[in-house]
């Protein structure tokens, strides 16, 4: 183990058992050391997470460049090249069949994939999150919010997704609010919890005492102090959301075609899949791999940034 | 959080299991016939399963019109009049003769001793309750068109019907023959839901048992049978919306049959040395179909150039040999359908298609959603137009449903673009003119809401002559006036198959893609 971090240890150590004062300026110089470089050192020790890291990033960058990677339009139909298996001259991973190259619909569905799980993410954070540090903060609030939860939590995640896309009707935006309404009970549960532990320590009560609106003592002493957790989570959750969406894909309801959406390109695949598999199987593993990485990238986050989440979630 | 990586290694596994346990379930499944044979020769239980992708829509023959109800009701009714499968002729089944006094009077004598399956007698009251029940608006029965022309229904006797029509009616018999037209027992139909729970409810070989939408129907052998009990003791028609397990399924023995193999499977199927298919050029056609009270399919230009964009060769191309083409509306399994009609139509060429799109006054093409009916044969279609209209620059956005909610849809009159079928029962063109081409059957089965009254009139013609040659003359005319005006794109007509288990014989299969199952027996 290297010195710095044993010398680290041993501060913080202190820190719990000498004054005020010098309990402050560790805490400045850990600052100053940036979150991120810390954070960095915790999760290179960790093989897992660092796959998770890489996998996570060349997706992205594969997504973000896909129309500079991809060798062909990926709806472009051919008719005359149809099911050509992996390893063609021209076509690295094979047509489908309408002849369109498959390497460039797993390329284009790595777009579809991402914009899905950020984005169905996003909103239920931003439902979540609310309704998680209105119902940690208020008492009052709290029975409320968390009954409609445990009602929301009830559901099995897929069926409530599914429930949702039928009502809605199929599409890729409607996916996003199904998987995003589908977060919300458990981002919001995740944000409670530890607003309940915050919102007991002395430094809120100070702020109260120094008059602070609630709105103030919510959003800024609060709300950063949950930042790791919900960062974590949301890493995490991304993996679930970018497979559930290609579940309902998968199912018909997400993506229409001809979209290069993986779980609908897996799904087509099946009628093929005596005569060509790769059709199924190489959405299947672009899936496989993604939810690893977004999982161990998660794992990696949590025991880096907060040891204590270990057993919460 | 674990539990997502879970949900994919179960998923992966599943997919590998599902690969190997083709090969091995049909390894463990021979052995059971072997098995099986050395025990008990003679004693295969007399059941069979038909697996089908669709479930009926219902079960009455008054109030449905699609294949996946037709294949249950003709086991459970019967039609007084039925087409020979092998000579296509028409002969009596429920009726005994009919005589024609004049042109408008048709004459009936009905088979006597023949009994309902809940012992009612079969008389010529349940024909008149039948036909008047679909004649009537109020029933909306989708195949009222059959029954247009009839003017009235007189039962002088238990066994005599007489049939007065408006007009001269052509084909009173090949419609008499029609699965929609089978007689209902009156009595089961006033005193419940025959569309649901069609107990005795037919004079079939087969008795109505269960019905568990969305996964199966099972009928048992009617012991009464007037022309002798059926060797089935019991048939199953099961709901697999998934081909590809349905073949796994036939090739495990798990079904005994199924009609409509997809090209894909084709090979595979008749490799397998315990499965034969039967293949068959077939009547049933496949069409992109347009709804003439939309804009801009109304303007035949747009017709035209979407006719133009499409290239059917190449997608035929892609069938494996389960379809083939022609130019017409009516195509050449059909009565009515002449070879000249290749000389009409459209090639295709996307240059001419971008220049009658350009002269209708969409020189930047459009935007258009096509409706699709959730079936393997159109979901395959579909993409493949998409990116052809895609060329042309009519920006297409594909809209699907289930089987029975694109039906109701479409004829409602919602869709803009449709892919559809149709396959003509009674192997006259005139069937396949008057149900979708009149006017007077829009709201029913005239999904493309065609309405002109040259048509209409071209149309009644095929229907009130009695002269055959006259009539198919005016059939031939009217394919090449909807040809030239582009009423709906022809894009193939199916080579009809039935695959089914070597051990399972005597299913009777026509080219309109219809079984029937009063001889068949599994060794």
């Amino acid at each position: 183990m290297p010195l710095s971090t044993q010398g680290y240890r041993i501060s913080e150590a202190k820190m719990m058992t000498e004054t005020g004062e010098i309990t402050i300026r560790t805490d400045e110089k850990y600052r100053r050391k940036s979150p991120f470089v810390d954070l960095w050192k915790h999760l290179k020790r960790n093989k897992l997470a660092v796959t998770g890291l890489a996998i996570v990033t060349v997706f992205i960058i594969v997504a973000i460049f896909a129309p500079v990677l991809a060798p062909y339009d990926p709806y472009k139909q051919d008719l005359t090249i149809r099911l050509l298996p992996p390893g063609s001259p021209g076509h690295l991973l094979g047509t489908d069949e309408y002849g369109r190259d498959m390497l460039s619909r797993l390329i284009y569905g790595a777009r579809l994939s991402l914009l899905v799980g950020f984005s169905s993410v996003g909103f239920g954070l931003a439902f979540g999150v609310i309704l998680g540090l209105l119902a940690g903060y208020y008492s009052t609030l709290d029975s409320i919010i968390m009954r409609i939860v445990d009602i929301l939590l009830a559901f099995p995640g897929v069926l409530l997704a599914l429930a949702i896309v039928s009502a809605l009707g199929p599409g890729i935006a409607n996916v996003i609010i199904a998987v995003g309404v589908w977060s919300i009970p458990t981002i919001s549960r995740v944000v409670r919890g530890t607003v309940l532990y915050i919102k007991e320590m002395d430094y809120i009560a100070a702020a109260k005492a120094l008059g602070e609106t609630d709105f103030m003592i919510l959003f800024k002493e609060i709300l950063p102090n949950c930042v790791s957790s919900i960062v974590v989570y949301a890493t995490m959750r991304l993996a679930t959301a970018i497979l559930s969406a290609a579940t309902l894909s998968f199912l018909g309801l997400g993506a229409q075609p001809p979209a290069a959406e993986w779980g609908a390109m897996a799904s087509t695949g099946r009628n093929y899949i005596f005569q060509a598999p790769y059709l199924t199987l190489l959405p299947g593993f672009a899936i496989i791999l993604v939810v690893f990485g977004f999982n161990s990238l998660g794992d990696g986050l949590r025991d880096a940034l907060d040891p204590n989440l270990k057993n919460a979630l | 959080m674990k539990k997502s990586l879970l949900i994919m290694l179960i998923l992966v596994l599943t997919l590998s299991f599902t690969m190997t346990a083709c090969s091995s379930g049909s390894q463990t499944n021979n052995q059971q016939a072997q098995t099986g044979e050395t025990e008990k020769a003679q004693e295969v239980p007399q059941e069979v399963t038909y697996v089908s992708m669709t479930d009926a829509v219902g079960l009455s023959p008054i109030l449905t019109n699609d294949s996946a109800s037709s294949n249950v009701i003709r086991e459970i009714y019967e039609t007084l009049f039925m087409r020979d499968p092998k000579t296509g002729e028409i002969k009596p089944l429920l009726a005994e003769s009919y005589e024609n006094p004049d042109d408008n009077t048709w004459i009936i004598k009905l088979k006597q001793n023949i009994k309902f399956q809940d012992g009612t007698p079969f008389t010529s009251e349940a024909v008149k309750y039948t036909f008047e029940k679909i004649m009537d608006p109020k029933t909306a029965s989708p195949r009222a068109s059959l029954l247009k022309s009839v003017s009235s229904i007189e039962t002088p006797d238990d066994y005599t019907v007489v049939i007065h029509t408006k007009e001269p009616y052509g084909i009173m018999l090949t419609a008499l023959a029609h699965d929609n037209l089978s007689i209902v027992n009156p009595k089961a139909d006033q005193n419940g839901d025959i569309n649901k729970n069609p107990v005795g409810a037919g004079t079939g070989p087969y008795k109505f048992v269960e019905w568990v939408p969305g996964d199966h129907i099972t009928l048992e052998k009617n012991p009464d049978y007037w022309q002798g009990a059926p060797k089935l003791d019991k048939v199953t028609f099961k709901v697999v919306p998934e081909m590809a397990t349905a073949v796994s399924m036939l090739e495990t023995g798990e079904a005994d049959f199924l009609v409509g193999v997809p090209p894909e499977q084709l090979d595979r199927l008749k490799n397998n040395p315990d499965i034969d298919v039967i293949e068959m050029q077939g009547n049933p056609t496949r069409y992109l179909g347009f709804n003439f009270e939309k804009k801009p399919f109304d303007n035949l230009k747009v017709r035209q150039a979407i006719s133009y964009a499409i290239n059917r060769d190449a997608y035929i191309a892609t069938l494996n040999g389960l379809g083939y083409k022609s130019r017409g509306i009516i195509g050449p399994k059909l009565f009515g359908y002449n070879e000249e009609i290749e000389q009409h139509g459209y090639d295709y060429d996307p240059e001419k298609a971008k220049q009658l799109l350009a002269e209708a006054g969409y020189p930047n093409g459009f935007k258009t959603t096509l409706t699709v009916g959730n079936t393997d044969v159109y979901m395959k279609m579909a993409p493949f137009i998409q990116a052809q209209l895609k060329e042309i620059g009519i920006d297409v956005e594909l809209n699907v449903m289930d089987w029975a909610s694109f039906l109701s849809y479409c004829k409602a009159g919602n869709q803009e673009l449709c892919l559809n079928g149709w396959m003509n029962v009674t192997g006259d063109g005139e069937e396949l003119l008057y149900p979708q081409f009149h006017s007077s059957n829009i709201g029913a089965s005239n999904y493309s809401r065609y309405n002109k009254p040259d048509m209409d009139a071209m149309i009644m013609k095929t229907r009130v002559t009695v002269d055959q040659n006259q009539r198919y003359n005016y059939i031939r005319e009217a394919n090449i006036a909807l040809t030239d005006d582009v009423a709906w794109i022809p894009m193939f007509n199916d080579v009809v198959t039935l695959a089914h288990r070597k051990n399972v014989k005597g299913i009777t299969f026509e080219s309109n893609g219809e079984f029937r199952l009063n001889d068949a027996y599994k060794e």
